[in-house]
């Protein structure tokens, strides 16, 4: 009952879309789509997929299809601030040319500094024009973080030399929702580990309107994509997690859902790269891999069309989609649990502690992984 | 005038000054920074493998290697198997590869008047992907390679896979940019050969040709390359004379009071890097006989770009043959890093040039870190009396369209540059 209910109110979402003005009346993405030589099956098949990613039981599967159509209906505006452009390159490889690469490629044009093909007066004007055509209407995505406060002139955009905080923050006014797109704009990103020299920070600090975090550096396309389809289907804002991170995506740790996972429950660890342990995909938390303490999707969904992902070649999660990882989550290639925690025990580290005390001071997860760390052999010492 | 340039994974600002209505001069500014190498003070020397690909999103893996063979410097008798040292070639290679389709068809095109073909930008370049990610799990952003090696064990399984999609690369730019057998053409030895064939590549050499832009784009004739692997050589060029004796120590850094990426020179002079650098010092028959005809110009800088994608195709198919998998991909370093202070550098071949790393280390966290990008090179912003490679080849032209133009087919990126 409870589906049926959900299937009614995204069915008629999308026929309030449908009603909406196209971007181009003479063209559709199902036309497009079929010009590419995708038949209706294969797209079929690719909403099939879409819908389970986004946790809809798959009689939805036609909706999310229809979603996809609708997908031009609305105009997106893509902006770059203080980032590596990882995040377009990460979407720039959906796969082999997907329908979703597609879908982006079409809708995209309003603005995407990138891949569009205005430049300068032109690019800025197109933007403006966006802003004002669309008011209310455009989709908002963000990438990178922004330079805040004394020093945003670490980022000036566009013939005007406006700062890069300055069209965030008007892009944000009048946009109907709004995704920071990558670790940059969700948390600050790189640019703000410490000492954060260009005081870079989060698109939610420099605006007062939602902001829905598309964590991961870079997102895989399908969380990407995945965001934007959740939006047409439902017009709201998706279930959120304590950092604004959509749940059908950043619900479930990286460890849950690990292939190693097995290798962890049996106390198997790889001890050094290159040993048996690594041949054998023993679990990599021991070479420091942050799994059990980052919220993605990774490695259900993985990278470059599903080709592989970092637990899967052999190095462990870098816990790119929490924030300030780069300072929190400790030195890449040692588990977090040998990070020495100022507690009133004094330094131990959280694994010892966990160890010699026996009390749950840290996260439950922590305790877990202390137990199963204490089962397996200690670190080879060096020379 | 001042023109802003986009696209360029970032945007830089170009203000043109005329007289008698040809440009006199161009003022070059970059108007980002993230302040990278500050950021990577104090921290731990493995962290630079996670924090470097996130230089750039673009060429992200090159980062990667180049700090890994930095940090590898920095020891005395460090070991790396053949395969370790393959796979992480392999993997460059691929990076390139993706970058020039991209580079050819997004930016390229355009300028040309032609339909920007997103379709033939990504198809290839997600298929070099792939095969970068079978390795290093993700890209961009990958952290394979690991002071000692690589941490993928990689079977027989993942070769197969790796052959089919170079092989699929490989029809693509038989069947797109040029109508001819992607093996002849790496090993084509003469401008006019590849003219008369069908496709996008000799399409937009016609099109200079006949619109005659052949003078268009030169500069002082001056290539540098110092990423030595088992395809690329290190060395300098001054037209056609090359020195393989050039030590990274005379590549220095200098700050300029307008823009925040720094110039860079060899012994004072600036060099061209990037593929038509490499070409030159590898001494490439064909890249040759354009520059023999046409100088440093447009004509010789594109074709050396894409020429290359079919040159380090065949190289990668050599490199996967002589694959040991019965080699380690991992030798533990004898010592841990967390015991020595110590200093090194890197100099990788990115897609669009040199890369230069350098590290200090104190007891294991550094102290120092410096990081020379390709495009640093190329568009040092240099006076009026001494220009930078880029502010020469734009000198002259009438029209700030053409001046774009030139300026884009040094395959800038300002993402790197204002690291």
């Amino acid at each position: 009952m409870e589906n049926k209910a959900l299937f009614e109110k995204l069915s008629s979402r999308l026929d309030e879309l449908s009603n909406l003005p196209k971007l181009d009346d003479e063209k559709s993405i199902s036309r497009l789509i079929e010009e590419k030589g995708f038949s209706r099956r294969e797209f079929m098949g690719w909403a099939g997929a879409m819908t389970s990613m986004l946790m809809l039981p798959a009689s939805f599967t036609p909706l999310v299809a229809k979603a996809a159509e609708m997908a031009d209906r609305l105009p997106l505006v893509w902006l770059h601030m203080a980032e590596c452009t990882g995040c377009s390159e990460s979407l720039l490889r959906t796969a082999t040319p997907s329908i979703d690469s597609l879908i982006f490629d079409y809708i995209s044009l309003e603005y995407h500094e990138t891949i569009m093909s205005a430049a300068g007066w032109q690019a800025e004007h197109n933007l403006e024009s966006a802003m004002e055509r669309y008011k209310g209407k455009y989709i908002l995505m963000v990438e990178g973080g922004i330079p805040h406060g004394e020093s945003d002139f670490y980022l000036t955009i566009g013939a005007h030399g406006k700062t890069g905080e300055k069209i965030a923050r008007e892009a944000s006014e009048n946009a109907a929702a709004i995704f920071a797109i990558g670790t940059c704009s969700s948390f600050g990103g790189v640019q703000a580990a410490y000492p954060n020299p260009t005081n870079a920070t989060a698109l939610s600090n420099i605006t007062n309107k939602s902001v829905i975090n598309v964590p991961g550096c870079p997102p895989s396309e399908s969380n990407i994509v995945g965001t934007l389809l959740h939006f047409i289907l439902y017009g709201t804002l998706p279930a959120l997690d304590a950092y604004n991170r959509p749940k059908w995506a950043y619900g479930l740790r990286i460890h849950d859902a690990c292939e190693r996972r097995g290798r962890f429950d049996a106390g198997e660890f790889v001890e050094q790269f290159g040993d048996d342990g690594a041949k054998n995909g023993y679990c990599l938390y021991k070479v420091g891999c942050k799994g059990p303490y980052t919220f993605n999707n990774c490695s259900k969904q993985r990278f470059n069309q599903g080709t592989s992902w970092p637990v899967q070649a052999g190095h462990g999660c870098m816990g790119c989609s929490e924030p300030d990882f780069w300072d929190k989550m400790g030195i890449v290639h040692e588990p977090l649990g040998n990070r020495l925690y100022h507690t009133v025990f004094g330094g131990l580290g959280s694994d010892a502690t966990a160890d010699k005390i026996g009390v749950g001071i840290l996260t439950v997860t922590a305790v877990g992984i202390a137990a199963h760390a204490a089962i397996s052999l200690i670190k080879k010492p060096k020379e | 005038m001042i023109k802003l340039i986009e696209k360029i994974e970032g945007e830089a600002k170009l203000n043109f000054n005329f007289k008698d209505n040809k440009i006199d001069f161009v003022d070059i500014e970059f108007m980002s920074t993230r302040n990278i190498e500050n950021i990577l003070k104090g921290k731990s020397a493995f962290d630079a493998l996670v924090i470097n690909p996130r230089v750039c999103g673009i060429c992200g893996h090159a980062h990667l290697i180049a700090t890994v063979e930095a940090l590898e410097s920095c020891y005395d008798n460090l070991q790396i198997s053949n395969k370790a040292k393959s796979l992480r070639e392999l993997t460059l290679n691929f990076e390139l590869i993706q970058n020039h389709f991209k580079w050819f068809y997004l930016t390229m095109m355009p300028l040309f008047g032609h339909k920007q073909e997103v379709l033939k930008a990504t198809y290839p370049s997600q298929l070099m992907g792939k095969a970068i990610a079978l390795f290093g799990g993700q890209y961009p952003h990958t952290s394979y390679a690991v002071v000692g090696g690589v941490v993928c064990d990689i079977t027989e399984m993942d070769i197969i896979k790796l052959q089919h999609y170079i092989e699929q690369t490989v029809k693509f730019v038989e069947d797109n940019l040029i109508k001819m057998e992607s093996e002849s053409f790496s090993t084509c030895k003469s401008v006019d050969n590849i003219l008369k064939y069908e496709g996008d590549l000799p399409d937009i050499l016609r099109q200079i040709k006949k619109e005659e832009l052949l003078a268009y784009g030169k500069s002082y004739g001056r290539f540098i390359s110092f990423g030595e692997n088992s395809y690329f050589k290190k060395g300098k060029s001054l037209k056609t004379r090359v020195n393989n004796n050039i030590f990274i120590e005379h590549a220095k850094e200098s700050e300029t009071a307008t823009s925040f990426a720094k110039n860079v020179s060899y012994k004072d002079k600036y060099y061209e890097v990037g593929p038509l650098a490499r070409a030159m010092v590898n001494k490439n028959k064909l890249i040759l006989d354009a520059h023999r005809k046409y100088g440093d110009s447009i004509f010789s800088r594109i074709l050396a770009r894409v020429s290359e994608i079919s040159q380090l195709l065949k190289h990668s198919k050599k490199l996967i043959q002589k694959l040991d998998l019965n080699e380690p991909s991992y030798i533990e370093p004898c010592i841990d890093i967390k015991q020595f202070s110590s200093s090194g550098y890197s100099a990788v071949e990115a897609a669009r040039g040199t890369l230069i790393h350098k590290v200090e280390l104190e007891n294991g966290f550094i102290k120092n870190y410096e990081i020379i990008t390709p495009t640093q090179w190329n568009l040092s912003g240099g006076t009026r009396e001494k220009q930078g490679v880029s502010q020469k080849a734009m000198i002259g032209l009438y029209d700030i369209k053409m001046a774009e133009l030139v300026f884009k087919t040094f395959d800038v990126c300002s993402v790197c540059t204002t690291h």
